[in-house]
């Protein structure tokens, strides 16, 4: 779009290194890769995809905007936990969130279920086979997460749950990879409200790499909460896929407000007639962040329907990038897609980079949507100083105000409320909690 | 006669390359109503918010002295912290701030500034609840996102809500009678009343005198091509709505 553009990796990291240094991580890591949790075919097929892939390349729209410099010298094989297992739980308790009331809590330390941390309940039913999705160079990231998880969340979720899974990554010495990774199925008819948070004060010399995958079956219902509040110099990778069979109701909100570069690879594919995906979206970054996200929505079935709704501020010299295209298929007659993305920028060298794309093979399509980007509406602003409001809270409020469309319509309340406490807290102290709704 | 609130002497601003305000002269006694009228164009609004601070307003010339001070030296905030209290012609929607939260952070930012602890949140929630009944406004609307949804009628009675709960020195209404049905008008015009006092004064600023046939002005001001033509006593309302603004224009010029 400008002069801005950034090349995603460094020239320095060549496509033969970066085969390299996978090679080299396999090595490292091959005794840690437990094969109960993914077969070793399933690892090895996903690890040559991964290098056939290679890079992504600078022009590729799909990774344009990511600031991948870190590629450069991340490391991905993860570190061997047996010596500072006890160091890390302690780290980690400090970081935890407080607890949800309701929810049953996984915790999991720099990749590793940590049980002494966790509700007594199984993070791996070993009656439940694999869920890997197909995965594009979209997902590219995804297959590394195949090759290197060292411990995951696999559960069928056959009632009415509600789970929270916390992701925390703690500072280590040397150089490691953390692959967070989930795999849930919500069988037909059952309802899953899912709180997935990533938190964590590891910086610079991690590199986090999360995959989830969701199935949500026919009839059934998920509402999924996925919190990013990563230290503001930390390195994230993710990588979400959601599949949804007939009439299932899948609610996403995405709260990305950590990491100092951040690449959000998001798929929802709506195959079974009727289902429908309400996606909801906040992202704020400040400093010299990077926030890319792509997220693509394919409507494959007749009768779906989804709506987006994605709110980014940018302030200082930060981007955020939201790329969100929607595909309906010939076979997806009277499928309804909207989308609103707005972003909000808060000073000079600040960038928002919003583009809605539809592509639809159907004449029996209702589809809409909006992108606009802005500063602060001068009006609001002095309407609220002329009431007496100091600038920093009047800025808050206003911030508030913007976001609050992203969040105001979760189906779930205790998630509405998390979400609403979550973006408040980003915004700054100003803004007390009895400013929402 | 008593003090000057608020003076203004020789007031010249703009907006861009154009000149909107051309040497306003205006003393505003403390105690006083003063009803600003005007055809439209003539610099109403522009002088509602030149005293209010909005940005985009050049002061070129002139001095505008509130309470003994420079009034143009203040932000708006100092301004509002100081008494005075700007109603808008069109107050602006703010979803997601709650109405009462907005109503509190002003009061307190205003106490604080006067070195006063902040409101008890309890007495504070009666005071608010009181005052909204005055101004007929339905509890659910302070739980409610600013103006979000609201008809111009309810916004103008929410400024007027916000004017009783912080209780300014000086109170400038920027034409709070336009787009009001003949009830709603009577109820922000009790709400006007209940602000006079002889410690306060208020400035209405008005196309119209139908206004003032609920809020008596001890003087009336007109305002054409940025500058004060005439200023009389309340019976001026009268004769400019039997002969409009035509009449007053070809005598000043």
């Amino acid at each position: 779009m400008n002069a801005a553009v950034r090349p995603p990796v460094p020239g320095s990291l060549s496509q033969a290194a970066f085969e390299q240094r996978l090679r080299d991580a396999v090595m490292d890591a091959a005794p840690l890769l437990n094969a109960r949790l993914l077969p070793i075919s399933v690892r090895s097929a996903a690890l040559n995809r991964a290098l056939a892939a290679g890079l992504p390349q600078i022009r590729d729209d799909l990774w344009r905007y990511a600031d991948l410099k870190f590629l450069g010298s991340a490391p991905w094989a993860p570190s061997p936990v047996a010596q500072d297992a006890a160091r890390w739980q302690d780290a980690a308790r400090a970081l935890l969130p407080p607890r949800e009331p309701d929810f049953e809590r996984l915790v999991f330390v720099n990749g590793r279920h940590a049980a002494d941390l966790s509700d007594p309940l199984p993070a791996f039913d070993a009656q439940v086979g694999p869920l890997v999705p197909e995965r594009t160079r979209h997902e590219r990231f995804g297959w590394l997460n195949d090759a290197f998880a060292t411990d995951l969340v696999r559960l069928a979720v056959t009632e009415s749950r509600r789970i929270e899974i916390v992701f925390v990554a703690t500072p280590v010495e040397a150089p490691q990879a953390i692959h967070p990774r989930l795999e849930l199925s919500v069988l037909p008819g059952a309802a899953l409200t899912l709180l997935e948070r990533h938190v964590g004060n590891a910086g610079e010399n991690s590199l986090i790499n999360a995959a989830t995958q969701l199935h949500v079956g026919a009839g059934a219902r998920c509402q999924h909460l996925r919190e990013q509040s990563l230290a503001l110099d930390a390195q994230f990778l993710d990588t979400l896929q959601v599949a949804l069979d007939a009439d299932a109701e899948y609610g996403l909100t995405l709260l990305q407000l950590g990491a100092r570069s951040l690449r959000s690879s998001q798929r929802l594919s709506l195959y079974g007639a009727r289902a429908s995906a309400q996606i909801h979206g906040a992202a704020v970054a400040q400093g010299a962040r990077t926030l890319d996200h792509s997220l693509l929505v394919d409507h494959v079935a007749a009768g779906t329907r989804s709506t987006q709704v994605l709110r980014c501020i940018a302030r200082d010299r930060s981007r955020i990038a939201w790329r969100s295209r929607v595909e309906v298929a010939a076979n997806a007659a009277n499928a309804v897609s909207e989308q609103s993305l707005k972003g909000l920028l808060g000073g000079s060298g600040a960038e928002v980079d919003l583009r809605p794309q539809l592509e639809i093979h159907t004449d029996q399509v209702r589809a809409s949507h909006g992108a606009t980007t802005g500063a602060l509406d001068e009006n609001m602003r002095f309407y609220l100083l002329s009431r007496g409001l100091d600038l920093e809270t009047a800025r808050s409020l206003l911030e508030w105000s913007f976001l609050e469309d992203a969040v105001s319509r979760i189906g779930d309340t205790s998630l509405r409320r998390l979400a609403e406490r979550r973006l408040v807290a980003t915004l700054g102290s100003n803004v007390a909690s009895e400013a929402l709704q | 006669m008593n003090p000057s609130l608020l003076s203004i002497r020789n007031l010249h601003a703009r907006v861009g390359d154009r000149e909107v305000l051309r040497g306003i002269e205006l003393d505003v006694p403390v105690g006083e109503v003063h009803a600003i009228m005007g055809p439209n164009g003539s610099g109403k609004s522009s002088l509602s918010n030149v005293l209010g601070g909005k940005p985009g307003y050049e002061v070129t010339a002139g001095t505008v002295t509130y309470r003994g001070r420079d009034l143009l030296a203040m932000a708006p905030e100092e301004r509002a912290r100081e008494g005075l209290f700007l109603g808008f012609q069109y107050p602006v929607e703010i979803p997601g701030v709650n109405n009462t939260y907005l109503l509190r952070a002003a009061l307190n930012a205003a106490r604080r500034h006067r070195g006063q602890p902040e409101v008890d949140a309890y007495d504070f929630l009666e005071l608010v609840r009181a005052r909204a009944q005055l101004m007929k406004l339905d509890e659910s609307f302070l739980s409610r996102g600013v103006n979000e949804g609201f008809s111009g009628g309810e916004k103008k009675r929410n400024e007027i809500l916000q004017m009783l709960v912080l209780e300014p020195v000086l109170a400038v209404l920027d034409e709070t009678d336009s787009g009001l049905d003949i009830d709603a008008l009577k109820v922000v015009a009790d709400g006007i009343n209940r602000q006079r006092s002889p410690e306060r004064a208020l400035v209405l600023v008005t196309h119209y005198q139908r206004l003032l046939d609920h809020v008596a002005p001890d003087r009336v001001h007109v305002l054409a091509g940025g500058r004060i033509v005439k200023s009389a006593g309340p019976e001026l309302a009268r004769e400019l709505e039997q002969r409009g603004y035509d009449w007053l224009l070809e005598e000043a010029a």
